[in-house]
């Protein structure tokens, strides 16, 4: 390829490539590294969440992109523009910040004009702007309340309102909802999706909570010690996991140990049917990893329907979560590996206690079967 | 045995100590009265204070007979009106204020930015040079520095004899009202910078980062965010350098030779010099009611809250 087709490429990209992360390494000096290798792209208008367990590098993702730090490796480019081009009151970003960082000493609407007045915007259309983006997460009419006025969840709005207000390329959010109730987190996360949506602003958003980034997300990151697991869709993240870390990391997951076989995961003896999912040697090591919802459960001695592999078990415990039952099934034949599973209907008479006798199975498709690296995850 | 990598504390082990110590000469049964124990030496301060100044109050009300030189029996007012009619003490009253105004104004000025760089330096050797710059002079003394800056600035001073190097003649630096702000000032730094640092550690940089993302550039972020967050900080300084200045006697009388006197130093002279106990007396009361007025309306214009965080309305 010639240097003018690949300058070509480059432009052409960049028309719709909002963020540009290649190659990017963190070292603060610790020893271990707090981003690894990171590489990806996000188009403009999407919804992007990088998700992991704490200490695993989000943060400091996020504040790369936001050129607050300036990485050990790599490049960072929004709208094909170096992110260190410009100072950061130059830069068109909006950021929501973990601990909020709204100012005390200025009302919310005193807030949500801040940036209009810091970016010279025309003062006339300022009031109507504030209105506008107050109305926008619902904070109208408590305009005049300063910050300490304001409930847990409205000072989450108000710094919504004034990251979007200036109308940036590019919105981010450091796990702003990590502090609210369950209830208002997930009110709020269909209020980001909506919002989100209805402004078409391209946005990150960092957490750790698996449901946040399934519901509001176009697209799901997940990272573990500093690296990049895998970068999917919701959907396709949670059919397909990439590795035994991301499986485990999203959804309810069971795991079994055991030797790939050729075909199938060999577990003390016992063959289990399923399917390999990364390339895996015969005889390697290897862990199947099966989702709650997908194991059959049904009484002792039944032959369970379509079912590869059948199994007898013993419930172990029964865990009420409202709208549905968990079982802890441990199964004897595959040393005594417990087996989570869903049963979604509470009320319904055929309920096992702790104790009783069951039969379990799963259809080939449904174990994947991953590499076995590391810890157990 | 398992490997512990916890060990139990040794300054742990000394509270352990302290605290069964503590148990036996006041006993928990006692703890009702615990509150007025911690109180109890601020109490007896203050307490103490006040008898002082019902005894200056009532000496104040005496007036000095000048031929046997003995306080008056007789009650009465005579020395409060001579000195509010008395030029002198008008000039004095009215230099101390100008004097502890502009050194608050200033050491305001040179204690924010050097506070700030205190508190946000990445690096911790700066942070530790500033703070032993900051403490060396307090472990000097005020009279010893006061002299020391008649050496430097005298007429056969470094800097004259510097001046003299370039040849301009020698300037009488000291001895005026600019020598005693300046004495002041550089005085009161220290104590305007550690009644602000921690205001300004308690903005987060978060918050600063924020205003920089919002589109605030440097100077605007602290002229719009940090400088009125760290208000409780500025006023509490301000305050502190305010009554501070307004009563001090040394820079005056050394750094202004006697042509500078402030209101301390009248006092000082009625008490010391005069021996008219009754009128230093009603200057002294003076003094406190002037400064507790000023403050006051400080509490009042800025709120009573001004001092906590975040308590304003
Ligand atoms: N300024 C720093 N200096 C040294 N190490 C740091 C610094 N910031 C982060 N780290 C380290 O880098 C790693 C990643 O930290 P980061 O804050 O990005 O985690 P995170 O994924 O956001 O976690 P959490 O969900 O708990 O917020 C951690 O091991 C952390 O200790
Ligand atoms: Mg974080």
């Amino acid at each position: 390829m010639s240097t003018a087709e690949a300058v070509r490429t480059d432009t052409a990209s960049t028309a719709t490539t909002a963020v540009s992360v290649d190659g990017v390494d963190m070292d603060f000096g610790t020893g271990t590294l707090a981003v690894r290798d990171a590489s990806f792209t996000l188009e403009t208008g999407r919804f992007l969440t990088i998700l992991g367990p704490s200490g695993s590098g989000k943060t400091t993702l996020l504040r790369l992109i936001a050129g607050f730090q300036t990485p050990t490796r790599g490049e960072i480019r929004i709208h094909g523009q170096r992110i260190s081009a410009k100072p950061p009151h130059k830069r068109s970003i909006g950021m929501v910040f973990q601990r909020l960082a709204l100012f005390p000493h200025m009302t919310a609407a005193e807030n949500v004009a801040f940036p209009l007045k810091m970016r010279r915007h025309d003062p006339a259309t300022t009031p109507d702007k504030v209105d506008a983006y107050l109305r926008l997460v619902r904070l109208d009419g408590l305009g005049d309340r300063r910050i300490h006025e304001l409930s847990g969840g409205q000072q989450q709005r108000v710094a919504i309102a004034r990251a979007l207000v200036f109308e940036p390329d590019l919105l981010l959010l450091d796990e702003p909802l990590a502090a609210l109730d369950r209830k208002l987190r997930e009110e709020m996360q269909l209020e980001f999706r909506r919002i989100q949506k209805e402004l078409g602003v391209t946005t990150i958003n960092v957490t750790h909570d698996q449901r946040e980034a399934l519901v509001v997300s176009d697209e799901i990151i997940v990272m573990d010690h500093g690296e990049i697991q895998q970068a999917a869709r919701p959907s396709e993240m949670y059919r397909n996991p990439a590795n035994a870390f991301v499986a485990n990391f999203i959804g309810v997951t069971s795991f079994l140990d055991g030797r790939f076989d050729g075909g199938a995961l060999d577990v003390g003896g016992v063959s289990c049917a399923g399917t390999p999912v990364s390339k895996l040697d015969p005889g390697s090591p290897a862990r199947g990893a099966i989702r709650a919802e997908q194991v059959r459960l049904g009484a002792p001695g039944t032959t369970l329907e379509a079912c590869d592999t059948q199994l007898d078990g013993v419930v172990d415990d029964v865990i009420f979560e409202g709208e549905r039952l968990v079982y802890v099934v441990t199964v004897p034949a595959l040393g005594d590996a417990a087996l989570r599973i869903y049963h979604h209907d509470p009320a319904a008479q055929d309920l096992y206690g702790a104790g009783a006798a069951v039969r379990v199975g799963w259809t080939e498709a449904d174990l994947r079967i991953f590499k076995k690296t590391g810890e157990p995850a | 045995m398992p490997d512990r990598s916890f060990r139990y504390p040794l300054r742990w082990h000394v509270m352990d100590a302290l605290e069964r110590g503590a148990d036996i000469l006041w006993p928990a049964t006692f703890s009702r009265m615990t509150g007025w124990l911690l109180a109890a030496p601020a109490i007896l301060l203050v307490g103490l204070l006040v008898l002082g100044l019902i005894q200056i109050g009532d000496a104040s009300m005496h007036v000095l007979d000048t031929s046997t030189f003995r306080m008056s029996e007789a009650y009465t007012l005579a020395n409060y009106a001579d000195a509010f009619t008395s030029a002198v003490y008008f000039k004095v009253a009215w230099r101390s204020l100008l004097a502890a105004a502009l050194t608050t104004a200033l050491t305001l000025a040179f204690a924010f930015p050097y506070a700030y760089a205190m508190v946000r330096t990445r690096s911790a050797t700066v942070r530790k040079a500033l703070l032993i710059a900051l403490f060396l002079p307090f472990f000097i003394g005020q009279v010893v520095r006061a002299y020391g800056w008649l050496i430097i600035l005298g007429n056969n001073g470094i800097v004259n004899d510097m001046l003299g190097v370039v040849g301009v003649e020698p300037i009488r630096l000291l001895f005026n009202f600019p020598a005693v702000i300046f004495g002041l000032v550089q005085y009161m730094l220290p104590f305007g910078v550690l009644m602000l640092a921690p205001a300004l550690t308690a903005i987060p940089e978060e918050t600063e980062i924020a205003a920089g993302s919002l589109g605030a550039s440097w100077p605007r972020a602290i002229w719009h965010v940090i400088l009125p967050m760290a208000r409780p900080g500025l006023i509490g300084a301000g305050i502190v350098v305010f009554t501070l200045s307004l009563t001090d006697f040394a820079m005056p009388a050394i750094l202004g030779g006697g042509s500078q006197d402030f209101i301390a130093n009248a006092i000082y002279d009625q008490f010391f010099r005069t021996a008219d106990q009754g009128l230093g007396s009603a200057l002294a009361l003076m003094l406190v009611a002037l400064g507790s007025l000023i403050v006051g309306a400080v509490f009042t214009l800025f709120g009573a809250g001004t001092l906590a965080l975040g308590a304003r309305k």
